[in-house]
């Protein structure tokens, strides 16, 4: 068993108490994703605020949401395409609001060096859904590249909790830069072998 | 393992790593986690000119110790 592997199952533990509490409460998964959001707008606040500490577990309560939302609609039978739509937009709000904070914390402390990195991070952070939500309108899969959603959500947690943000943003800036280049020569390659395969 | 294989293992390693296609809890992750953990905590923050940061950081602490 792999170290994230055996993290992610301790993780799952406690989650499946208030999975089960929602679902017992018949809680809308939709609901819980938008309090998720909520909630992620004020980790943006204390993020703008220099609070990481608090922003840590704003976050940390923001991600429950997100993360029991669908298991939540699976066990309720209450899975629907719009749903993953909601969930799909919901999350780029959820990232918006937290670089947003960042952006806006670098900016009163006059550092415009990390203005511009926390505003390329939120840049690339964006285009990592969009590539992989185009490539499949024209490819069946493009699960490819390092960095997507559940990494940034854990290394913010972990930057805000330890204070170190800059290393954090450096790290999923350059990581996003290679996801979003992975995802472009994916669907690159993949067109290609079909446009090789189709008949002359 | 083949000679050519290992000849060129350094590059396709660097090459696996650029061109992620593994999936989360194998052991490829973990290395890429435990890389990217030592990043941010071993880093002396005033070499990123980390606005918010306190403290030298571990390699910080060591270079001072060596000093």
């Amino acid at each position: 068993m792999t170290f994230t592997g055996a993290i992610g199952r301790a993780c799952l533990f406690p989650l499946r108490a208030i999975i089960a509490l929602c679902v017992a409460l018949r809680v809308h998964p939709n609901a819980l994703t938008l309090t998720g959001v909520v909630i992620n707008g004020a980790a943006g606040w204390a993020l703008a605020m220099g609070r990481f500490g608090l922003a840590g577990w704003i976050m940390l309560v923001a991600n429950i949401f997100d993360f029991i939302d669908g298991k939540v609609a699976d066990e309720l039978n209450l899975s629907s395409r719009f749903g993953g739509f909601w969930d799909s937009v919901m999350d780029r709000f959820s990232d918006l609001f937290i670089l947003t904070g960042l952006i806006y914390l670098y900016a009163t402390l006059e550092r415009p060096d990390y203005v511009l990195i926390a505003a390329l991070t939120l840049t690339f952070s964006v285009m990592t859904s969009y590539t992989r939500a185009r490539a499949e309108s024209i490819i069946p899969l493009c699960k490819v590249g390092f960095m997507e959603r559940p990494e940034r959500i854990v290394l913010f947690m972990i930057g805000a909790f330890t204070n170190r943000m800059a290393a954090v943003l450096w790290v999923i800036l350059v990581l996003s830069v290679l996801t979003v280049l992975d995802r472009i020569y994916f669907t690159w390659r993949e067109l290609r072998s079909d446009r090789r395969e189709l008949p002359a | 393992m083949k000679p050519s294989r290992v000849a060129t293992l350094p590059l396709r390693m660097i090459w696996h790593a650029l061109f992620w296609t593994f999936e989360r809890a194998t052991w490829q992750y973990d290395l890429m986690v435990i890389a990217i953990l030592a990043f941010i905590w071993l880093t002396p923050p005033a070499w990123l000119g980390d606005p918010m940061a306190s403290g030298p950081g571990l390699i910080g602490i060591i270079a001072g110790l060596l000093r």
